[in-house]
């Protein structure tokens, strides 16, 4: 147990780490100090003084987030000379701010627009012309830069500081002229830059990839994982109308902290792209009675010989998923048993959250093959070593490597897959499932770690979660699987998977609507 | 206290008690008299007062003229104004200024949309019967603009709630036209091209100094130089 420091702050007396500063101080009790420049996971820099604070034994107001909590100490933040230092300290802010917030994608989720409703709701007594800058900057691949809403917290110089490890990022000119640019010979293309659209307090950075697509008060936000590599950083899925338009880090100290890399928020364009919406025989739409009958009949032939039949688990579906096919497998006693995931990207791991695996799930198919003590060998080794007795083979998900179409139409492959692509296209029949924005499930990621994801919203077309479609396949070949929700085979899953013994369902988290989020950033 | 007056109350309201004998009442059902549901008398006196009114605009020419010919004025149609009613589709009586009609987008000094897409009307409206998709602009001081505006014209409710929210004065219900009858349920959506076609230019400023802010900032500032 470290040091604790007590310290009152408006009345109140609270006990923090020795260290803490008091807006975090005040935080722990509720009481939420203005800030613009504070960041939790960023230096202190006490650049936008909006955190003002009195402290007893003290001649001048204090930044809160700079000032070290010391015992003993009296805060108060409510008294007339700090609330009236905000106030002014707000209106000075705002005065060369355009105030353009019917086209700014930032209003609605605005650290501005609240304090200024918090703080100063007056107008504006600036009667002379505002500073005019550049509009639409652009700084980078990903990012536009409109210099007049910029308010000069250098939240995102440090971001780019700190967690990219990368100076971009510089302030130019002095005083009311002073602005946001690119440092010399650089431009924005780190690749954790978006993290700086999400800490802007302002809507002076924005994404390419989400500008004028949806107002922030539209949209829905469900907890889940990011599926685009093995860290699994916790996210929120911003969605609408049964789509997401973006995909933001959600905090979590564990694993991603406040962050997450570029390349994961675009993850949600390929779960909508390709979409196998029903089921197919033969590549013909077919529904699902007669795609599993068909399933049925083809694999019933094999399955007196169960040594003829293959079963690929995939890293990139959830642990229920792959659960619900590896029992299947073990009931059916299948001769052989793969793991199919993409191949590692050596050039994405920089020690950060980036890593080589870009499969998701790939901790957890490991754990769940060899708690049925099934010997499972990576899927890429069908490629070299195609076993002479293997006839036909269930697939699950749509990455396949080391497989071309031609070898696959020589077996009898069974899909179950979420897009049509892969071996998806080869397949005999193939059963639509839903992607991971669309899946109440687990996913382990790298360190262990067994992370809940919700669904967002529902599958297009006749998809069905894929341990649904693996349950709905078994009742067809005669195997009773009796699962009728996620919950229950994750709790047959944490009986069978030793390690993941202590873990318990999370309950299904509602969609938040963001209208009532408050301000993010 | 209260129950008894609540009793009292159903008592006078109710038809009137004959006789009570445990939970059995006998009331006095009254029934109205049979020359008065026949409606002979109120319609013979419903046709009279028709009959009065047609006489009188029957012989109204001929009274406006003896009365303007004893007056010494030359006759005319203005008897016409004293009649109510109106020969409808050849003729259609006025609205007063604030009728909430069918909707129109206004336009810039340029021609331009005004609307900038905010999404502020779709989040207000009760009916939910606009949809914006909106797009980037290529002007730089107004960056963004509807691509797609659609107002489904048999879902509004014509509350007027989006000329309220409207913070660009870009849409208003100000054309005095009523929805047109469609024989499509599609053809009562208007679309971007219809509602700016009614469109009409608005002289409210815009973008803080209006749209061409950049171009006159540069005159006012005294050094002629809009960004030092």
């Amino acid at each position: 147990m470290s040091e604790t420091v007590t310290l009152t702050i408006d009345g109140q007396s609270v006990t923090v780490p020795k260290g803490t500063n008091v807006l975090e101080a005040a935080r722990t009790l509720g009481l939420d100090i203005s800030a613009f420049c504070y960041h939790p996971g960023l230096p202190v820099v006490a650049q936008c003084r909006q955190c003002l604070v009195s402290i007893e034994k003290n001649p001048k107001l204090q930044p809160s987030c700079q000032q070290v909590v010391g015992d003993g100490m009296v805060v108060h933040t409510t008294d007339p000379a700090s609330t009236l230092a905000r106030k002014q300290q707000l209106e000075f802010t705002l005065v060369n701010h355009p105030i353009d917030c019917p086209i700014c994608d930032k209003a609605g989720e605005c650290t501005l627009q609240r304090l200024y409703f918090d703080h100063d709701n007056a107008d504006s007594r600036v009667d002379t012309p505002k500073v005019h800058k550049d509009k639409a900057v652009d700084l980078g691949p990903h990012i536009v830069l409109d210099q007049e809403r910029c308010i000069l917290c250098s939240r995102c110089i440090r971001t780019c500081d700190e967690v990219a490890g990368q100076h971009q990022l510089e302030f130019a000119f002095r005083g009311d002229h002073e602005e946001l640019t690119t440092a010399p010979g650089e431009q924005l293309d780190n690749p954790y830059s978006l993290n700086t659209v999400d800490v802007c307090p302002v809507g002076a950075l924005t994404s390419k990839d989400f500008r004028f697509t949806m107002r922030a008060w539209e949209l829905e936000a469900t907890p889940s994982v990011c599926n685009g590599c093995a860290t699994g950083c916790n996210v929120e899925i911003h969605h609408k109308n049964g789509r997401a338009w973006r995909l933001v880090p959600r905090h979590n100290p564990q694993v991603n902290k406040y962050w997450m890399c570029d390349e994961g928020r675009f993850t949600y364009h390929s779960a909508r792209e390709e979409r196998l919406a029903a089921a197919t025989v033969d590549g013909l739409p077919a529904g699902w009675d007669r795609a599993l009958a068909s399933a049925a009949k083809r694999l019933g032939v094999f399955l007196k010989d169960a040594s003829q039949v293959g079963v690929v688990l995939s890293a990139l579906h959830t642990n229920e998923d792959n659960f619900a096919l590896a029992s299947l497998a073990k009931a059916w006693g299948a001769g052989h048993v793969y793991i199919a995931g993409k191949p590692p990207v050596p050039a994405r791991a920089d020690g950060r959250l980036r890593v080589a695996d870009v499969n998701p799930n790939t901790a957890g198919v490991k754990a769940i093959a060899e708690a049925l003590g099934l010997s499972a060998t990576p899927a890429f080794e069908l490629g070299t070593t195609l076993p002479a007795n293997l006839r036909a083979l269930v697939v699950l998900g749509d990455v396949l490597p080391g497989l071309d179409a031609g070898k696959l139409r020589e077996l009898e492959v069974i899909s179950i897959a979420a897009h049509e692509r892969g071996p998806v296209p080869s397949a005999r029949v193939a059963l639509p499932a839903a992607d991971w924005l669309e899946v109440s499930g687990t996913i382990t990621n790298a360190q262990g770690l067994v992370q809940r994801m919700h669904a967002a919203f529902g599958p297009p077309g006749q998809a069905i979660p894929a341990w649904e479609a693996v349950v709905r396949l078994a009742h067809a070949t005669g195997v009773k699987l009796a699962w009728t929700h996620p919950r229950e085979v994750f709790k047959d899953m944490t009986a069978a998977v030793a390690p993941w013994k202590e873990l318990v369902w999370a309950r299904e988290a509602r969609p938040l609507a963001l209208r009532f989020a408050g301000s993010r950033g | 206290m209260s129950a008894a007056h609540h009793e009292e109350e159903t008592v006078t309201e109710g038809p009137k008690v004959l006789a009570t004998r445990g939970r059995v009442r006998t009331v006095q059902v009254v029934r109205p008299n049979p020359h008065d549901t026949s409606f002979l008398a109120a319609t013979a006196t419903g046709l009279g007062i028709t009959l009065k009114h047609f006489a009188r605009n029957l012989f109204l020419p001929l009274r406006s003229a003896k009365s303007r010919a004893k007056a010494g004025a030359p006759v005319d149609e203005s008897w016409k104004n004293e009649i109510e009613t109106v020969q409808y589709p050849d003729e259609k009586v006025t609205y007063p200024e604030r009728f909430r009609g069918l909707h129109r987008l206004t336009l810039r000094e340029d021609g331009a949309v005004r609307c900038v897409a905010c999404m502020c009307c779709p989040t207000v409206c009760p009916a939910h019967c606009i949809t914006i998709v909106p797009e980037e602009s290529n002007s730089k001081s107004i960056e963004k603009r509807p691509a797609i505006f659609e107002i489904d014209e048999l879902r509004c409710v014509v509350c007027g709630l989006c000329v309220e929210a409207c913070p660009c004065d870009a849409i208003r219900m100000d054309t005095g036209v009523h929805a047109h009858p469609v024989e499509d349920r599609a053809d009562a959506i208007e679309n971007r091209e219809s509602l700016l076609g009614r469109g009409v230019r608005s002289i409210a400023h815009q973008g803080g100094e209006g749209p061409d802010w950049r171009a006159t900032a540069a005159e006012k500032s005294p050094s002629g130089d809009v960004n030092r």
